[in-house]
């Protein structure tokens, strides 16, 4: 019924996300001036890494699906914590029911089930989640957030080391190998790698770039993971412009309010702790059949770590803000890892390759620190925090006065000092 | 027998009608104090109750039995002729009780009007499902809660506030704020604790302007208030608490002269 009015007349402002908008870049605040230059900048440096060859075509896509994975987990703690402010520090469990529930069922050494097809894989692994999700969150959403924190912790404890220990199940620290590509037994996508011509593209005489078998599965991967951002980041947007979303952001800034203004305040955090639990397994399906093999390793505390890296550094609570947090981590975590190797090319026709100075790769998390203290010295709610006001938007289009979009949130970046 | 089932079928029905909220012999024990002892009393339809009493008296603890905050240790709470003792606090609101806070409630991130969003119960978009099986009937809803919002904002007079943020407005904003949203929940009875702590002057003459008019609109109203003025000229019956039982009720000024209440206040017991 909104439709009919919305088709009408679309004010420019209320289309602000299209590209092409004539109005768009004067819209945008600062920080995502900022935020587009920086993406603007990678870009640029990616191709320019690309084409002279430092940085191999199938190696670039598995760092584009790490930082599509990093952005799910961050989605996922994003609808936990960014918006209920459910405090979880078993992102790491999450991610490894989802890692491990699409390697058991799927992977060739599979104790218990293996050469299953992965779809099989990736419903055990959601089902898991949820469950795991639910069982935790019985006892400790009633009370107040720091149980669930507690918790949590200990889940993540308890689920790697029974993982590491309950070989009969999970093979323990050896891990479980022989996990199939995702599209094992569709149509075409199976074989799609295989049939796929080697090509070889020459931009600059003399570096050839080589795409290969390995670069035709790794896009297939890469489409795998932007499906999966996709799918989540439309669900979760939607969810947060919702009066569903708003329930929970009141849960958030003040329980009480949202109890007595009669909200059912343990359900909405259940559904939110088990919706964030989905996303991150959803991560860990991904990585399985993007890494191939799984261990106990990958269930590490650091993870969580990061991940509560990404979603604070983006902005707590918003959407976009978790996406480019994770893709921002990745790109350090794994960035400081390839400089290590990389060669700086100098000189255009003929290409000189030069050693860095210094070895980078130890300086990780120097970087990540580093990091998180200008953002909160300069940015305390994130770099991209969410947007002032959110209400169904075609509700917002029908209304008047229309928001003053931009101004709104102009504002927000002022107004953080109280 | 049909008669003297039609009788009791009538007997209920008046009570249900008359009284709003029924507090009977409530009792609430933290540790060795006791904040409510066996306190009784009713709230009937249509009043605007006050309910006073020196500090330490137990009114707020009566607040958060009443509203399902705490659980009592003996005694029952009917809102509506419906024993709400014991149940969540969205359980008693469901059943058309609504409270608000002592300090305003600040929603971080959101817009005046988007907090007052949060008021109306069971909305289709509070549903996770149906934002993705029925965006039409959220959308429908949502627009209708809008608007709405969008006629209290007008009729409370802060309808200039709409797009502000909604921790970006004076202390007494934020209370009548509070007061707006509450009545998007469309409310039977209205509790309200300490509805002018704070609140200027200016703001407090419109408060109570406002509680005015959505009594006479047939919200009844149950209130918490230190300031002895706002309550006499505003409240009929009053409700005397002294150290968890109620002292005595009766109309403000039969109250106000009553020896008892005087000693409770100056602390005439020790």
């Amino acid at each position: 019924m909104a439709d009919a009015s919305t088709d009408g007349d679309v004010p420019p402002e209320a289309d602000a996300d299209a590209e092409d908008d004539p109005g768009y870049w004067a819209s945008l605040t600062v920080a995502e001036k900022g935020v587009v230059a920086f993406i603007g900048l990678f870009a640029a440096l990616l191709v320019a890494l690309l084409v002279t060859g430092g940085l191999g075509p199938a190696y670039f896509l598995y760092i584009v699906g790490l930082a599509g994975m990093y952005a799910l987990l961050s989605f996922g703690l994003n609808a936990q914590w960014g918006f209920t402010g459910l405090i979880n520090f078993s992102v790491a469990a999450f991610f490894g029911i989802g890692a491990y529930g699409a390697a058991l069922m799927s992977g060739s050494t599979s104790p218990i089930a293996g050469g299953f097809n992965p779809m099989y894989g990736l419903v055990v692994a959601l089902v898991a989640a949820a469950v795991l999700a639910v069982i935790i969150g019985i006892p400790t959403l009633r009370l107040r957030a720091d149980y669930l924190a507690i918790a949590s912790l200990g889940l993540a404890e308890v689920v790697r080391l029974v993982i590491l220990n309950q070989r009969e199940w999970t093979n323990g620290s050896a891990g479980v190998r022989g996990i199939p590509s995702f599209f094992e037994g569709w149509p075409v996508l199976s074989t799609f790698p295989e049939a796929m011509p080697g090509l070889e593209i020459v931009v600059i005489p003399g570096s050839p770039i080589l795409l290969e078998t390995s670069f035709w599965s790794a896009l297939l991967n890469v489409a795998l993971v932007l499906a999966f951002v996709g799918v989540s980041y439309f669900v979760l947007k939607r969810a947060h412009r919702s009066p569903w979303g708003r329930v929970l952001r009141t849960i958030r800034s003040d329980e009480d309010l949202a109890r007595a203004l009669g909200k059912n305040t343990y359900s909405f955090k259940m559904q939110s702790f088990v919706l964030g639990s989905l996303i991150m397994a959803l991560a860990g399906v991904f990585y399985a059949h993007l890494n191939l093999f799984v261990s106990p390793g990958d269930l590490d505390p650091i993870t969580t770590f990061y991940v509560w890296v990404a979603v604070i550094l983006g902005g707590s609570g918003s959407n976009r803000g978790a996406l480019f947090g994770g893709v921002l981590v990745v790109t350090i975590r794994e960035g400081t890892r390839f400089l290590n190797e990389l060669q700086v090319p100098v000189g255009i026709s003929p290409v000189r390759f030069v050693e860095l100075p210094i070895d980078p790769a130890p300086m990780r998390l120097l970087l990540i620190g580093v990091v998180i203290i200008l953002v909160m010295r300069f940015r305390p709610q994130g770099v991209l925090p969410p947007q002032r006001e959110l209400i169904w938007p075609s509700s917002v289009d029908e209304s008047t006065p229309k928001t003053p979009k931009s101004g709104v949130r102009e504002s927000k970046a002022g107004d953080t000092d109280e | 027998m049909s008669e003297s089932e039609f009788e009791f079928d009538d007997d209920t029905e008046t009570s249900a009608d008359n009284v709003v909220l029924r507090v009977d012999d409530l009792q609430k024990r933290f540790g060795g104090l006791v904040a409510t002892d066996h306190a009784t009393f009713e709230v009937e339809r249509g009043t605007i109750t006050g309910l006073i009493g020196p500090n330490g008296a137990g009114k707020s603890t009566i607040f958060n039995l009443i509203s399902g905050f705490y659980d009592p240790d003996g005694g029952s709470v009917e809102v509506n002729g419906v024993d709400v003792t014991g149940a969540e606090p969205y359980q008693v609101a469901d059943h058309g009780l609504i409270r608000t806070f002592q300090t305003p409630r600040k929603l971080e991130g959101m817009t005046v009007r988007e907090a007052m969003l949060v008021g109306p119960r069971n909305q289709p978009g509070e549903s996770f499902i149906k934002l993705f099986t029925s965006p039409g009937e959220v959308g429908e809803h949502e627009s209708k809660s809008l608007a709405d919002a969008q006629r209290i904002l007008e009729e409370f007079e802060l309808d200039h506030l709409a797009t502000q943020p909604a921790t970006d407005i004076s202390g007494g904003q934020m209370k009548l704020v509070e007061l707006a949203r509450a009545m998007l929940a469309e409310p039977e009875v209205l509790l309200l604790d300490e509805p002018v702590a704070g609140v200027n002057p200016t703001l407090r003459k419109d408060l109570a302007e406002q509680i005015r008019r959505l009594n006479e609109q047939g919200t009844t109203f149950l209130l918490i208030e230190h300031d002895m003025e706002f309550v006499m000229d505003l409240a009929d019956p009053v409700i005397v608490l002294d150290q968890g039982s109620v002292l005595m009720e009766g109309p403000p000024q039969r109250v106000q002269s009553d020896p008892r209440v005087i000693e409770a206040y100056l602390g005439g017991g020790t």
